[in-house]
């Protein structure tokens, strides 16, 4: 069976980023078209329209509350302050409680981690078994796998909730670690097993006349030989869970939020005037982990976005 | 001994994979199904009234706020297409002149790795009527320019699809931009020499061949599009009034605002046949691309 997102995780993850094309037509040295420079200043005002809201934000969070009822919103920031990412690290309110986003960024990471480990364990092992192994029942069962990476999460969401209260994880960290893991499941396990399907028949039929096991060829051959697709799925995996807001707003209890959901009462239930400062210091607390990622490795994560595509 | 174990250790390794395939999804699904038909409000009750099953589902299409949903769904759906077109655009124009590639790449493509939740906070600060990018407009002399649109009923929900648009258009320039690059070499030389125009030959040669590439991203925005949820929240959290609402929000806030089960379940039912309907065209599509590709080998 191959799909589109297989072919879409396959080509994301096989061609490092697609051969270019030799140059068509021989460029003349020194000499730019008219077009070339359409093109360029088209395309630099494209970027500029991009990086005009994160200019925004950076300037804002720099500001006393004094500047901002000025009025002025692309003016940089006079003076220059730290105090309002300070106290939206520290002591934004959301809610009742006022201990800032650190609560978050901590419940986060915890969040962050048990997932992590359960997610890539449990759909590494299953996409292997499900590419190497002769399992009689492994193509249907991708086919009701490609279709649960696509059901809205509304529609398991209240019998989750009862399931998760059963197992008494409700409103803990557990509890939502656990459910992230529960639906990545779908997509990582194709990703995973496309990847794998790629391995040669060949070095599978060798390491089982060495008798190897199940688990001893899982640990000791194919596992070294995915350090490309761990990664990729790392980055997809740390960037969706940092990112998600729905599953924490869900499961979290009252002082278990992640960090979006506290950044997103930070904002939203104000009363009074706004501390525009403050709300966007928040804002870019929470951007910066996924935002370092992506400038630091930007490629994984790139194949990790077009993979893992559907997830949306 | 050693062969049986070696056949039943994959089936044994799948079975925590099948057992969550089971309970958390279709089992799942079933069960919310199941809850639709019944009258749970708080807590679930499992009777069904066979008298009135289908109330949940006359409650919900009579419903206002129902029907703001679908209609918004829509508005959304087209109006992020544009993120499409934009992408493509700019995938073309990287495409054609490869100087800057890396960087304009990683711009275009930066806000995919922040959430929609920092994506509505920072343009709900730009939208803010007194403070925000108006006054700048208005200060500068464009009075007549209205950017306050996140207040009015009429115009908040294209303020969700510019910050949609905003965020999304780098994925589908990413993936416009490899369609691009695996189309021969020999069409864009051939093209040349035969003297055939640019506009022609993206309309007529270039987009004609990418329309799998298309219809791939077409699938996948409408997909995002029914589970937006995140952005509206940031964004307006469904007002003014209740104009911004979509289905996705609509389903919970039945279930934590109205604490009722049965109805939420409905308008997950129904997100779920939406779903459906797009992916629908999903499986036909990978049958025809596989179709065309035997064909080609052929």
């Amino acid at each position: 069976m191959t799909t589109i997102v297989e072919r879409a995780a396959d080509r994301a993850i096989h061609d490092e980023a697609v051969v270019d094309r030799a140059p068509l037509y021989p460029r003349k040295a020194r000499v730019i078209s008219a077009r070339s420079v359409a093109i360029i200043v088209f395309l630099a005002i494209c970027a500029a329209f991009f990086c005009l809201p994160l200019y925004v934000i950076v300037v804002t969070s720099f500001k006393t509350m004094d500047q901002i009822r000025v009025g002025e919103i692309f003016s940089l920031p006079a003076p220059f302050t730290w105090d309002a990412w300070w106290s939206a690290w520290d002591e934004a309110c959301s809610g009742i409680r006022c201990d800032g986003l650190k609560v978050g960024f901590f419940n986060s990471l915890a969040i962050l981690f048990p997932s992590l480990i359960l997610s890539i364990a449990l759909s590494s092992v299953t996409g292997y078994a499900l590419a190497l192994w002769n399992v009689r029942w492994a193509g249907s069962f991708l086919f009701v796998l490609f279709i649960c990476a696509f059901v809205p999460f509304q529609i398991i969401m209240i019998p989750l909730i009862i399931l998760s209260s059963g197992l008494k994880v409700y409103g803990t960290v557990w509890g939502i670690a656990l459910v992230h893991a529960v639906l990545s499941m779908p997509i990582l396990t194709l990703i995973f097993r496309n990847y794998y399907k790629g391995i040669p028949q060949e070095i599978m039929s060798a390491a089982m006349m060495d008798s190897g096991s199940f688990w001893r060829i899982f640990v000791e051959i194919i596992l070294p030989m995915s350090g490309n697709i761990l990664i990729v799925v790392l980055i997809l995996q740390i960037t969706s869970i940092w990112n998600d807001f729905l599953l924490g707003l869900t499961f979290g209890g009252l002082g278990t939020q992640p960090m979006s959901v506290v950044l997103a009462n930070v904002v939203i239930t104000t009363t009074g005037e706004a501390a525009y400062n403050e709300n966007m210091a928040a804002a870019l607390l929470t951007a910066i982990p996924p935002l370092f990622i992506y400038f630091v490795l930007g490629k994984f994560f790139v194949q990790g976005i077009t993979a893992g595509a559907i997830k949306g | 001994m050693e062969i049986r174990w070696r056949r039943w250790s994959p089936q044994l390794a799948l079975l925590p994979a099948v057992a969550i395939t089971l309970v958390a999804f279709i089992g799942a699904i079933a069960w919310t199904i199941y809850l639709s038909f019944t009258r749970s409000r708080r807590f679930p009750d499992y009777a069904i009234d066979f008298s009135e099953w289908g109330r949940q589902y006359e409650r919900l299409f009579k419903d206002g706020g129902w029907e703001i949903a679908l209609r918004n769904l829509i508005v959304l759906g087209l109006g992020s297409m544009l993120a499409i077109v934009f992408g493509f655009i700019l995938a073309a124009m990287i495409d054609r002149e490869k100087r800057g590639e890396g960087f304009f790449r990683t711009v275009f493509l930066y806000p995919l790795a922040v959430s929609l939740i920092v994506t509505g906070v920072a343009w709900r600060w730009m939208f803010n009527p007194t403070l925000g990018v108006q006054n700048f407009l208005h200060a500068i002399g464009l009075t007549g320019i209205d950017f306050n649109w996140l207040a009015s009923s009429d115009t908040a929900m294209y303020g969700i699809i510019l910050a949609s648009i905003w965020q999304g258009s780098g994925f589908y320039m990413a993936l416009m931009l490899s369609g691009l690059k695996s189309i021969n070499s020999e069409i864009w030389s051939a093209a040349r020499l035969d003297g055939v125009s640019f506009w022609r030959l993206y309309a007529e040669i270039i987009i004609p061949m990418m329309k799998f590439t298309f219809l791939t991203c077409a699938i996948l925005l409408s997909l995002g599009v029914v589970k937006a949820y995140d952005i509206v929240v940031a964004m307006t959290n469904g007002g003014p009034g209740q104009s911004t609402w979509v289905p996705a929000y609509f389903t919970i806030n039945a279930y934590w605002a109205k604490s009722n089960l049965g109805y939420a379940s409905a308008a997950a039912v129904i997100m779920l046949l939406i779903t459906g309907a797009i992916f629908l065209p999903l499986v036909l599509l990978t049958a025809w691309r596989e179709r065309a590709r035997a064909e080609r080998v052929a």
